[in-house]
């Protein structure tokens, strides 16, 4: 899952990114508004953490912007200014989450899983696709009894195709969701590692969980 | 004595009124008694004169035929009597009606009679006239142009009862008395009620004053018309509470920003911490964690000690020690520190302070505003730009001006730069490190030095303050 953090606070910034890209997050980091604002409207990001004062172009103003160009990303602002109008005023902007500074790193990080979950529609925080089973809050992968052993990557890799179980996933889709802006990977890395999560989530002799759907991409959990 | 007002104006009213009644009702008192005296008593000198009139002498003898039929002394009703006396003191005559009883010989010479209340043990009490008087006598040619003989003068003292006329006064007294008293109670009444009225203003803005709340310090007293004595009140009231209400909102603003500002550094070391917790890590992760955290700490502790300065000169609690200063070589040593940050940014430094400009202030908060306008210049200054400090000393002061090159504020924003925690919009590229006080201290220092201060905004993006500084 792809996040954008939006702060301007260098240290806090940092650790954000640090603490969110241990938590198996793809994440772009900016501390200004304007690159903000370009960041949020060239990717599909699936979280947008936003600070409200920023250097450029204020928090609220790229929150509008962002949804009068209709995009769909979740925005969880996360702001110093606590009063209860601040509260209001920031969710009636458009924002689908609110969390004040100083803030728990934990449940920052359950709120971002929480506003993932609602952009596909998962209400379970367990997925189940035939014999494999999805834990997205411990983040742990089990193929019937028997607990798989995932990179980060090829987790986050697996948690995007379970997200969009029964659909056809093209390869700029799991690039813009699972990869960061500045990654230096190139475009077939994507089948590299399709390939990798294969081997460990199927098993010889049985049919495949992952098909692949020429000329068009992936599909986890269905028939082509 | 009381110290409200309605009961001071109440007492002063009825007091008033009292000394009036009382003046009122003694006159009128002593007028009417001396006319009631004085018709009495002259009703009495008029019976005296007419008795004497009446009594003759033939030969020796003293013929009282026509004061027997005088019908005064003959009813008891008229409680008139008389009694003459010859010169030696006998008796001559009497009133058959005072039947024991004498009446007093007073001390009088012919022409003057004497008029007195008598101070009888007989009640009721009675008024006399005493008079000398020489009777009549059967005249013969002869004999009247004989020297009357002085011998043959007789005392008469005429008395009357007067209970009547004491009766009359004593009525008046009372009369008087308790009119006096009726118009005094009502009048303490009508004290009462004209001062409740009149004070009636003074009780609605008591009662608007009270219901103002230090929470809500929008509203003003005596929006309904006040009495032109209470107006001077009312608006300095409302001066006040205008001057109030301004300190407590900035109070409330100041306090609000300074919450926000602790509150991102502080999200910074909480969630570094935090994130740093998350899984075993190895020592360099954690000393870079912990220097991390120094970092913030030490921008905190900057903006506390900033913060409290503010506070001290606010309540003008700093002391100023005057010594010799060369203005150039202070600028060169606050400029010193920023050196290596202005030359990463290719920032270029123009002392043109004259080496020979001297003045006497205090070093350590002269070095704290200069530091700080220095610092303000690096941070806002462009790439590759300049910063230049003049200086003019003229008429006991001194003028110090820092401009920078790569400015981005309009006139507006230039008037704000001074407000605590005001940034510039491009200028939060270092949150959290620079919270917006440098300037505000600049600013509230010089004016505790007696100076003033002034930025503003050239053509060409260049951004100058101006500070001036009495000098000796």
């Amino acid at each position: 899952m792809r996040l954008l953090v939006i702060e301007d606070y260098r240290p806090l910034q940092q650790s954000l990114k640090k603490g969110l890209r241990e938590a198996g997050f793809a994440v772009d980091t900016t501390g200004d508004g304007k690159e903000g604002l370009w960041y949020a409207l060239s990717n599909d990001y699936d979280v947008i953490i936003l600070d409200l004062m920023l250097p450029g172009i204020d928090g609220l103003k790229i929150l509008k912007e962002l949804r009068s160009k209709g995009r769909q990303s979740h925005v969880l602002i996360l702001t110093a200014k606590d009063t209860l109008q601040d509260r209001i005023t920031g969710l009636d902007h458009g924002a689908d989450d609110y969390l004040v500074k100083p803030f728990e790193f934990r449940e920052l990080l359950a709120r971002v899983r929480a506003l993932v979950r609602r952009s596909y529609r998962k209400k379970n925080p367990q997925i189940k696709i035939k014999d494999l089973r999805i834990d997205l809050t411990t983040q742990r992968v089990w193929h019937g009894r028997k607990e798989l052993d995932l990179t980060p990557r090829e987790y986050a890799l697996l948690e995007y195709l379970a997200m969009r179980t029964g659909q056809t996933v093209s390869r700029t889709d799991i690039w813009e969701h699972v990869y960061e802006f500045n990654s230096s990977a190139s475009s077939n890395v994507v089948d590299v590692y399709i390939g990798y999560l294969r081997k460990k989530i199927e098993q010889p002799g049985k049919p495949p969980l992952i098909h692949t759907v020429r000329g068009r991409g992936y599909l986890l959990g269905g028939q082509p | 004595m009381t110290t409200s007002l309605r009961s001071r104006l109440v007492i002063g009213i009825v007091g008033g009124m009292v000394l009036l009644l009382t003046v009122f009702s003694l006159t009128v008192y002593i007028l009417i008694q001396r006319a009631l005296i004085n018709q009495f008593d002259s009703a009495l000198l008029s019976t005296a004169q007419v008795l004497a009139a009446s009594v003759e002498i033939d030969a020796n003898n003293i013929d009282l035929e026509d004061v027997q039929q005088m019908p005064e002394f003959n009813d008891p009703k008229n409680q008139t009597y008389y009694q003459i006396w010859e010169q030696d003191g006998a008796i001559v005559a009497r009133s058959p009606l005072l039947g024991t009883d004498d009446l007093p010989r007073l001390e009088t010479s012919p022409g003057t009679p004497v008029l007195k209340a008598l101070n009888t043990r007989n009640d009721p009490p009675q008024r006399a006239v005493c008079l000398k008087f020489l009777p009549r006598t059967e005249t013969t040619e002869q004999e009247a142009h004989e020297q009357p003989a002085n011998d043959k003068i007789l005392t008469l003292t005429v008395a009357r009862g007067a209970g009547g006329l004491y009766n009359q006064l004593s009525l008046l007294r009372w009369l008087l008395f308790v009119a006096s008293a009726v118009a005094i109670a009502l009048s303490v009444l009508i004290a009462a009620f004209i001062v409740r009225r009149g004070l009636r203003p003074l009780h609605s803005i008591a009662s608007e004053i009270a219901a103002v709340r230090e929470d809500d310090l929008a509203i003003r007293i005596g929006t309904a018309s006040v009495p032109a004595e209470i107006q001077p009140i009312k608006n300095r009231l409302n001066d006040l509470l205008s001057r109030l209400e301004g300190a407590f909102k900035r109070e409330r603003r100041f306090t609000a920003d300074v919450a926000h500002e602790l509150r991102t550094p502080l999200a910074g070391i909480r969630s570094t911490i935090e994130v740093n917790l998350t899984r075993t890590r190895d020592i360099t992760e954690h000393q870079s964690t912990l220097s991390e955290c120094l970092e913030i700490v030490e921008n905190m502790q900057t903006m506390v000690d900033n913060l409290l300065l503010l506070a001290r000169l606010d309540a003008q609690q700093i002391n100023l020690q005057s010594e010799q200063i060369r203005l150039a070589e202070l600028v060169n040593s606050c400029w010193r520190p920023l050196s290596d940050k202005a030359a990463d940014h290719k920032i270029t430094f123009d002392n043109r302070i004259d080496s020979e400009i001297t003045f006497e202030s205090d070093r350590h908060n002269l070095s704290i505003i200069i530091s700080n306008v220095l610092e303000n210049a690096v941070e806002y200054a462009d790439r590759g730009g300049q910063i230049r400090t003049t200086g003019r000393q003229a008429d006991g002061s001194v003028e110090i001006t820092v401009s920078n090159t790569g400015c981005r504020l309009n006139k507006e924003q230039a008037a704000q730069v001074f407000d605590r925690f005001w940034r510039g919009d491009s200028s939060r590229k270092d949150a959290g490190v620079h919270c917006g006080l440098g300037l505000a201290l600049v600013e509230r220092i010089i004016k505790a030095l007696g100076g003033s201060t002034t930025a503003e905004v050239e053509n060409g993006g260049i951004f100058k303050i101006r500070m001036t500084l009495p000098a000796k």
